[in-house]
């Protein structure tokens, strides 16, 4: 999931694994974002403040970063993954700190090693990944998403949102053999989301309503699966992951 | 004097920045609007059009693109780069990503190092930040004036802008903006999160929500709406604290 901040990235990810997971599939959501967000829409509350990641890498005698003897993406995902509803396993970087990003480095550069490695360790090919980054291009520009083979980028119907979305949707379809479409969130009609593929200049592959239910679970911090299951936002969801599911 | 505004992705802090650059402006003083946004959007707010705002070219890409052949100076590079907002607001983009070899962002020309070497003077320098605390966790203690930290009514808004005040706090004098509230349940949950502040209130407001979605300055639609009015009010305060003496 990529676009601009507040676009409702976090939420869409955090449902989209959720449905996943309840029909029957191993799912694992990958949060690279150093500000709260898909923990909450997840269902599984704020983030820890110690990741538990950062046990997974050391510093070699030059004082770089390098993953535990005995860690490879595998283990790191039985070890240093947590538990979120529908058995879910999620994967995070640490969130920023106080104190600054020095406490959560070794949680950073265990993520991007693990990461690296996840789309050749065979106990994944099965499992559905669900990532979510953070706003903006920098971690579409810098390979933090390298898992991908779809870059969902999410619209709200404002000039801004979509001027972010097609450009990140620009910069991940210049890597090989990598999809992006856009979907367009909060919208209120039909003008709406002719308001966002006006703006994107192509069609949108699902059109996530505008939903009370949706802000408000937003509100409290709570996934929208949880809060509000049937709610339209959620329906047409489980709808998009059909439709990425067909290719 | 320097002012940067922060908060999460989608906050309002692009609207915040904009609308208080272009009332600034219009109360004329001089205001170099500066987009720390590797995504800059800042164009849009001041009113300078989504399409032109989407060519404007970043500093450190003129740099590296060999647009200028040597440009030594900060204020050659503004001058170079830079573009007029309206109001007389001077715009410049900092560092643009748009491609999957961005280059190593540690060298060149960073947002962090503008509003570094950027003398305010006169002038009110005006930064609008990339979604996160980067910045202001980077920044040196008293190295900008005031630090506006926006915040909405959701939780995830309510935990980041609760950092950054916490981070910015120690550093350099912090106002809260409670942005897009809607009635009391809003103002009380952005109050709960951050305690003991005051706080200024952006009301929701049908104005900014359709310069949003058209891609216009809201300024530009309605000075007088409700949340404009508020930023309007913001602008002039924060003008009374740059007056010497």
């Amino acid at each position: 999931m990529v676009g601009k901040g507040g676009a409702g990235k976090s939420v869409i990810a955090g449902t989209m694994a959720r449905v996943v997971a309840r029909d029957g599939r191993r799912v694992l959501a990958l949060d690279s974002d150093l500000l709260p967000g898909l923990s909450f829409s997840l269902g599984a509350g704020a983030d820890p403040t110690q990741p538990p990641l950062g046990e997974a890498a050391e510093k070699d005698e030059n004082g770089r970063w390098r993953l535990r003897k005995g860690v490879g993406p595998v283990r790191a995902v039985q070890r240093y993954a947590t538990d979120a509803p529908d058995g879910i396993r999620l994967l995070q970087a640490g969130k920023t700190p106080q104190a600054g990003v020095e406490p959560i480095m070794g949680s950073l550069n265990a993520y991007y090693r693990v990461i690296h490695r996840l789309p050749r360790a065979r106990t994944f090919e099965d499992w559905t990944f669900v990532g979510d980054l953070p706003a903006g291009p920098r971690h579409v520009a810098f390979g933090w998403a390298p898992y991908a083979e779809t870059f969902v980028a999410v619209v709200q119907p404002t000039a801004q949102s979509a001027l972010a979305a097609r450009r990140v949707a620009r910069i991940a379809r210049m890597r090989e053999g990598v999809r992006a479409v856009f979907v367009a969130n909060r919208v209120t009609g039909a003008d709406d989301v002719r308001h966002v593929e006006g703006l994107v200049g192509e069609p949108v592959m699902a059109a996530v309503p505008a939903d009370e239910a949706v802000a408000h679970a937003e509100r409290l911090g709570v996934a929208p699966v949880d809060h509000a299951p049937d709610s339209p936002a959620v329906v047409e969801i489980e709808r998009l992951v059909a439709a990425l599911a067909e290719g | 004097m320097k002012i940067m505004v922060a908060g999460k992705g989608g906050a309002g802090k692009t609207t915040v920045s904009g609308t208080v650059a272009r009332a600034l402006g219009r109360a004329g003083h001089s205001v170099l609007a500066l987009d720390a946004d590797a995504n800059p959007m800042l164009g849009v707010s001041l009113g300078v059009g989504a399409e032109r705002t989407d060519l404007l070219l970043g500093v450190r890409q003129g740099l590296e693109t060999g647009e200028v052949e040597h440009e030594p100076t900060i204020e050659g590079m503004i001058e170079r780069f830079g573009a007029d907002a309206p109001d007389g607001v001077r715009l410049v983009v900092a560092n643009r990503i748009d491609n999957d070899t961005p280059g190593c962002q540690c060298c060149g020309v960073s947002a962090d190092q503008l509003l570094r070497e950027l003398e305010d003077g006169e002038r009110t320098v005006l930064c609008d930040l990339e979604a996160g605390l980067g910045t202001v966790l980077r920044m040196a203690p008293d190295s900008v004036d005031v630090v506006l930290v926006v915040a909405n009514p959701t939780a995830k808004a309510l935990e980041v802008a609760r950092r950054a005040v916490a981070i910015a706090a120690d550093k350099t004098e912090v106002i809260v903006l409670a942005n897009r509230v809607r009635d009391d349940a809003d103002l009380d949950a952005i109050r709960a999160a951050i305690p003991d502040r005051e706080l200024i209130v952006v009301p929701e407001d049908a104005t900014i929500a359709r310069a949003d979605r058209d891609g216009l300055a809201p300024i530009d639609l309605d000075p007088y709406s409700p949340g404009v009015t508020v930023l309007v009010a913001l602008a002039d305060r924060l003008a009374g604290a740059a007056v010497p003496g």
